[in-house]
Order: C-alpha cells, then structure tokens, then sequence
C-alpha cells in the first residue's frame, strides 16, 4: 500500500511515518504543499494523508487541486486547526476523512483501512481474530460461529481491541475512543465493560481472550 | 433615597425646571409690576387728595366752594372726594354735603394723631404772624384704612386746632387693579403651560440625537463589538461622542478578538507538541516489554496526555463558543433512543444508584449528535459524581409543543443559592466533600451550556428541592434561525 504524506513537522512526521511502516504500507514522505501536490498529480497512491497548515499550498488547497485535477485518490486530511470548522470544510471539499490532532497513530491506521475499504465499495466487512469473528456491516460477533450478543458499548470496545492483536490499551485510550473525547467519568467504566464482553465471549471460547496489562490496560490475546 | 419625589426622566426634568424658572419670574415680574402700578395710582390719587387738601386752607371751609370743588376733583378723576374737619375733641366741624350715608368718620380714625403746627389763622381767626417753622405748610399724611369691604384713601392734614381728611374710595382702583390681577391670572399659567410644553418639545428635540445614537448602539450591541455608529454630521456636540464611543467600541473589539484568538491560538500552538508527545509515548508503550514497570509508566503518561489534551480541546471549543463560530453537523437525532444509549452507563458506572427513567418513545430533533452526546454524557456523569452514596437518579425525557425537555435529577447535597449561576462558570469546582477526590476539570458544564445555547435551547438548574439537584435541558425541535 502506498502512502503520500504531506506533513512540515518533522517530529510529527517520524513517529507516524515509523507506525504506518510497521504496518507495511509505503510512505511517501514531503514536508511542503507545492512538492506534495506535484506527487499526487504524477503518481499513483492508495491513499493520500494531508496536512493542513503547511508551507507551499495548504492542504485544502492540494484537495481542491486533486479533485479538480480528476484525481480521486482518498485522502485524510490531519489538522490542529479549529476541529469543528475544519471538519466541515475538509468533508465538503471532498476529502474522504478528517482526523484531528492530537491523534494516536493506531486510530489514524484504522482510518486509513477504512477508507480503503470504502474505496475498494467492499460489501463485506469481517474483523477475525482468534475463534472471534467481527461483522463491521451486520455489527454482528460470532465466537465458533455462535452468535454473542454485545451491546453497542461492548461491540465498539471488542472491535477497538480486536483492530490490533497482542497491542496494548490503556483505559483512557479505550474510554476516549469508545465512550467518546470529553467523557471521562472514571476508568471503572472500561473494566466493567470488559468483564461483561468476558462473561459473554469466554464460555464459549473456553478461554480468555481479552487480557489484562497489570497497571496499564487491556489487550485483545495474539495467537501468532 | 431622601428626595422621593426625585424625576427619573432628564426630559421631563429639563421641562419642570424651565417650568418653575419662568414661573418664577413671571410671578416676580407680575407682582412687581402690580406693586408699581397700585403705587401709581395711589400717587396719583394722593397728589389729588393733597390738591382738594390745600383748598381749604385758603378758602373758609365754611364758604368752601363746594361745587367748585366737586367739578375740580370730577375733572381730575372720575370719582367722588369727600372731605371733613374735625377738632380736636373729635368734633366733626365740616362734612362734605355729598358724604356717603353709611360711613361713619369714627371709623376712619384709630387714633387722633399729635398735633404738630397751630392751625392757619384763617381758621383760629388769630392773625398772630407766624414765626420761621409756623410758615412751612403741614405736609399730609396719606393712609389706607378699611371700612368693612370698603378701602379708603385718606389724605390728612393736621394742625393744632383742627385736622382736615379728604378721603378718596379706593374701589375703583382695586376694580381696575383686579382686572390687572385677573389678566396676570389667566396669562401666568397660560405662559407656565407654553414654556412647559415648549421646553418638553425642545429636550425631545435635544434628545433625539441621544435616542438615534441608543438605537444605534442597540444594533451595535446585536450585530457585535466590530460594527461602527455611522457618524452624525449635522451636531458636531454629538459627532464628537459617537467618535468617542467608536474608539472606546473598536478598543473593546480588539482586546476581545485577541483575548478570542489568545486562547484559540494557545490551544492551538499546545497541540504540535501534545501530538508529538502522544504519538511518542504511544509507540513506547507498545514496544516496551509488556506488563513491564516501564510500561505502566508509560501508560500513566499516556493518561496525563490525554487529560491535557482534554482541556486543550475544551479550551478551543470554548474559545470558538466565544467567538461565536460554533458549526453544528445538523442532522435528525433520535433523542430517545440515543438517551437510552448513554444511559446503558449508568448501570455500569454507578451500580449502587438507584434509577428511574422516564423516557417518552420518538422524541426527534435537528441537531449535532456528538455535540448533543457530550451535553447528556456531561449531565449524566455529573449527577453519577455529586450523588450521595445511597442516592438515586431520575431521568424523565418529554416532548412539549416546541421543545424537548431533558430532565436530569439526582440526590445530592443541597447547592447553595448563590452556586447556581456560579456552577456554569468556566473552571468552577464545588468544593463539597473533601474526603473523596472528584475528578474533572470544571469546564464541562459551561461546554454543556455553551453547547445547549448554539442549538438555542436552555440548560437549567433547579435546586429548589433539598437534597437533590435537578437539571432541565430544553432543546428546540426544531431550529428558529
């Protein structure tokens, strides 16, 4: 998978450009506006990460470009900019996504596969890790193919984990993403939450499948 | 305070003190000029009593030409002049023959006034010669004295042996003077009621430009601090305070829009380094050895990023809110079951609480579903965190003929009268239990209501109840504007 990404911070740009490698995709990496917009214009990539607040032509700019040029390649726009407003702009100028800074690296990853997904028009949507297999579309968790009924809280925690096998949550990461940015009532949440998917999945699976991280969190158990 | 009867309206004010300052001039110069003219007349009259006075002393009184004298006064004035001589024994010596039949002399008398000069010989019949003082003629007395409703004007002459009054009724004069006095009547308050309403008229003329200039600043005050008050060309007292008032207006604009984009930019120029952290950190916490000491490090690092990151988002949102450039992503919500959603917390979070939940089936509405999920997630963690520790929870949701109402109740400590404004008040924490550490950051509430408002509904507390606390959000189904 190939990856443009247009980005001035040098810090910012290492460790994402390091997590999406880990993940194998290729990064094609740029630190201004005119040279990124030249890229995506002569090449090909899957998707398309931009900044918005960089040097040369902005990143709204290299979309409306893009998509002016009848380019249609996804892109995800990355701002600090005023998240609401951003948002909206970046939607309507036909970008594929948004995601806003302060981001964590895993949640951008999980973007990027879904909008390739989006892009590829799949119709089928499978999460399988272990015996557990996840229906983004039906929203449907079946273990050894029996069906376990999950809550909309419990399925969107199980999908959360399930993304990334054997890596590592904390329970803020998991309320944040899974309850929401500015609720933060305590953490007990989280851990009510997993005992319950528990109960549910490991009778079943016979045994356990969501692991604890002593003094850190949670992590879906990786059997490679 | 003291003066009660104080005039709240400047104009009004303006009116009854021109009012009271012309009315007092008017009586002054009415009571004057009625002074002046009542002496006139009486001079006159006096110059008159003092002429027919001086005819005696050279005609025998008892030869006194009556008729001429008569004719004399009538030409000078069209009135009738008496005329007596007494003694001094109060012996009535002569009396005009056209005397009044209801005057007594007694009464013109109080008391018989001293003699200064010898009467004149004509009258003694002594032709002793007169020494150096004897030749000066007594000079006459004039007084005004009242005979029931009758004024007299007596002008008195007095020697040793005999006193002569011509005496002059006064009626008339009072009759020409009462119509003086009718007139300065019936002009005084007709000027008062003039000056009155012309100063009324006048202030609101005066005023007017204040009354444009209010208008104006109103739109001012609506439209926001960067709109100007067109300059007023036609008085230049006014220009100069509408310049003054758009210096003050485009000061107050700029200290407010930076103080705006001072924390917009604070928060923003925080998240670089707060993504750089985040993103660091992140990546050492999944490459440490699991489980490690290293790693529980890391993720309370983590934790305390995150928790920085949430006030910087808070802190944006709020700036935004200020600058009034919040966006709502308006779409149809299903407010039922999305409160059932939320609530499906309640039981995880706060097992302990008992709860009742009320909620009517297809309460819809236009608004922002992450925003309006961020109000109730608020209420509702609220209500969990200020519960007694045997408390209860109470969510009713209805619908009225414009509104969906949200209403929120909990058991807990009675809030003070003066929290509640204070409550919705950015980084305000109540201090109510000190043995157990509530966490927040005392933004949320002012986001819930800064959130409600941009919907243009209303977040309410009622802590009229003790030992609960009751919170009403009213969100209009659908939007005015």
């Amino acid at each position: 998978m190939n990856i443009l990404y247009v980005e001035d911070e040098l810090k910012i740009a290492n460790f994402v450009r390091t997590g999406l490698e880990e993940q194998g995709f290729v990064v094609d990496y740029c630190n201004n506006g005119n040279n990124g917009f030249t890229r995506a214009l002569d090449n090909e990539y899957d998707v398309i990460l931009l900044d918005i607040m960089i040097p040369g032509r902005d990143g709204v700019s290299i979309l409306k470009g893009l998509r002016q040029a009848g380019k249609n390649t996804p892109v995800i726009l990355l701002t600090a900019r005023n998240d609401l407003n951003d948002r909206l702009d970046g939607l309507n100028l036909g970008a594929d996504d948004y995601i806003a800074k302060p981001f964590f690296v895993e949640e951008l990853i999980a973007r990027i596969y879904a909008v390739l997904r989006r892009a590829l028009g799949e119709r089928q949507n499978y999460l399988i890790a272990g015996p557990l297999k996840l229906d983004r579309i039906s929203r449907e968790v079946t273990c050894l193919n029996k069906l376990v009924e999950l809550t909309t809280r419990e399925f969107n925690l199980l999908e959360y984990l399930m993304r990334s096998p054997g890596r590592v949550f904390t329970r803020t990461q998991i309320l944040s993403h899974v309850w929401g940015y500015d609720f933060n009532p305590s953490t007990n949440l989280v851990d009510v939450c997993i005992q319950r998917i528990r109960k549910k999945i490991e009778p079943i699976a016979s045994f356990g499948l969501i692991e604890s991280v002593r003094g850190v969190g949670y992590r879906f158990r990786n059997d490679e | 305070m003291m003066n009660k009867f104080k005039i709240s309206s400047f104009r009004l004010r303006i009116a009854f003190l021109s009012a009271s300052l012309a009315s007092i001039s008017v009586v002054f110069f009415g009571v004057f000029s009625w002074y002046l003219t009542y002496n006139a007349k009486l001079s006159r009259l006096d110059a008159l009593l003092a002429n027919v006075l001086t005819m005696p002393l050279l005609h025998n009184i008892a030869g006194l030409n009556q008729i001429y004298l008569d004719n004399a006064i009538k030409t000078e004035l069209d009135l009738p002049v008496y005329l007596f001589a007494i003694n001094p024994d109060r012996q009535i010596i002569y009396k005009s023959p056209n005397w009044p039949a209801n005057l007594q002399i007694d009464q013109l008398w109080q008391s018989f006034p001293k003699l200064h000069h010898p009467a004149p010989p004509f009258l003694t019949g002594t032709d002793t010669p007169s020494n150096q003082s004897e030749k000066i003629p007594p000079i006459p007395i004039f007084y005004t004295k009242q005979t029931g409703s009758v004024a007299w004007r007596i002008g008195l002459i007095v020697f040793p042996d005999i006193q002569i009054a011509t005496i002059l009724n006064l009626q008339v004069v009072n009759e020409e003077l009462s119509v003086i006095k009718n007139i300065f009547l019936i002009s005084i308050p007709l000027t008062l009621f003039f000056v009155a309403s012309g100063a009324w008229i006048l202030s609101g003329k005066a005023l007017s430009p204040i009354r444009d200039l209010i208008t104006t600043i109103e739109k001012v005050n609506v439209t926001g601090l960067a709109q100007k008050i067109p300059p007023n060309q036609s008085n230049i007292e006014f220009s100069k305070l509408i310049e003054v008032f758009n210096q003050m207006l485009e000061r107050l604009d700029r200290s407010f829009k930076q103080a705006i984009r001072f924390s917009g930019d604070a928060a923003h120029e925080l998240k670089t380094p707060l993504t750089i952290l985040q993103g660091e950190v992140e990546r050492a916490l999944i490459q440490v050895e699991m489980g490690s000491e290293i790693q529980q490090r890391f993720s309370t690092l983590l934790d305390e990023i995150q928790r920085l990151n949430s006030i910087v988002h808070k802190l944006l949102f709020l700036s935004l809110a200020d600058a009034e450039q919040i966006n709502l992503q308006r779409e149809n919500i299903d407010v039922s079951s999305l409160l059932l959603y939320i609530l499906e917390d309640i039981q995880t979070l706060a097992p302990h609480l008992e709860t009742e939940i009320k909620i009517s089936p297809n309460l819809k509405l236009q608004g922002d579903c992450d925003l309006l999920t961020q109000v109730i997630q608020n209420l509702l963690s609220n209500a969990i965190k200020y519960n007694l520790s045997k408390g209860w929870i109470k969510i009713i949701a209805y619908e009225d003929k414009k509104d969906i109402l949200i209403n929120i109740v909990n058991a807990s400590e009675n809030i003070l009268e003066n929290e509640k404004e204070l409550i919705f008040e950015r980084f305000y924490r109540r201090d109510i239990c000190h043995c157990r550490e509530i966490e927040g950051t005392g933004l949320g509430l002012s986001i819930a209501k800064e959130i409600t408002l941009a919907h243009g509904g209303q977040l309410t507390l009622d802590n009229s109840v003790s030992n609960q606390t009751s919170f009403l959000l009213r969100l209009p189904k659908e939007e005015d504007f």
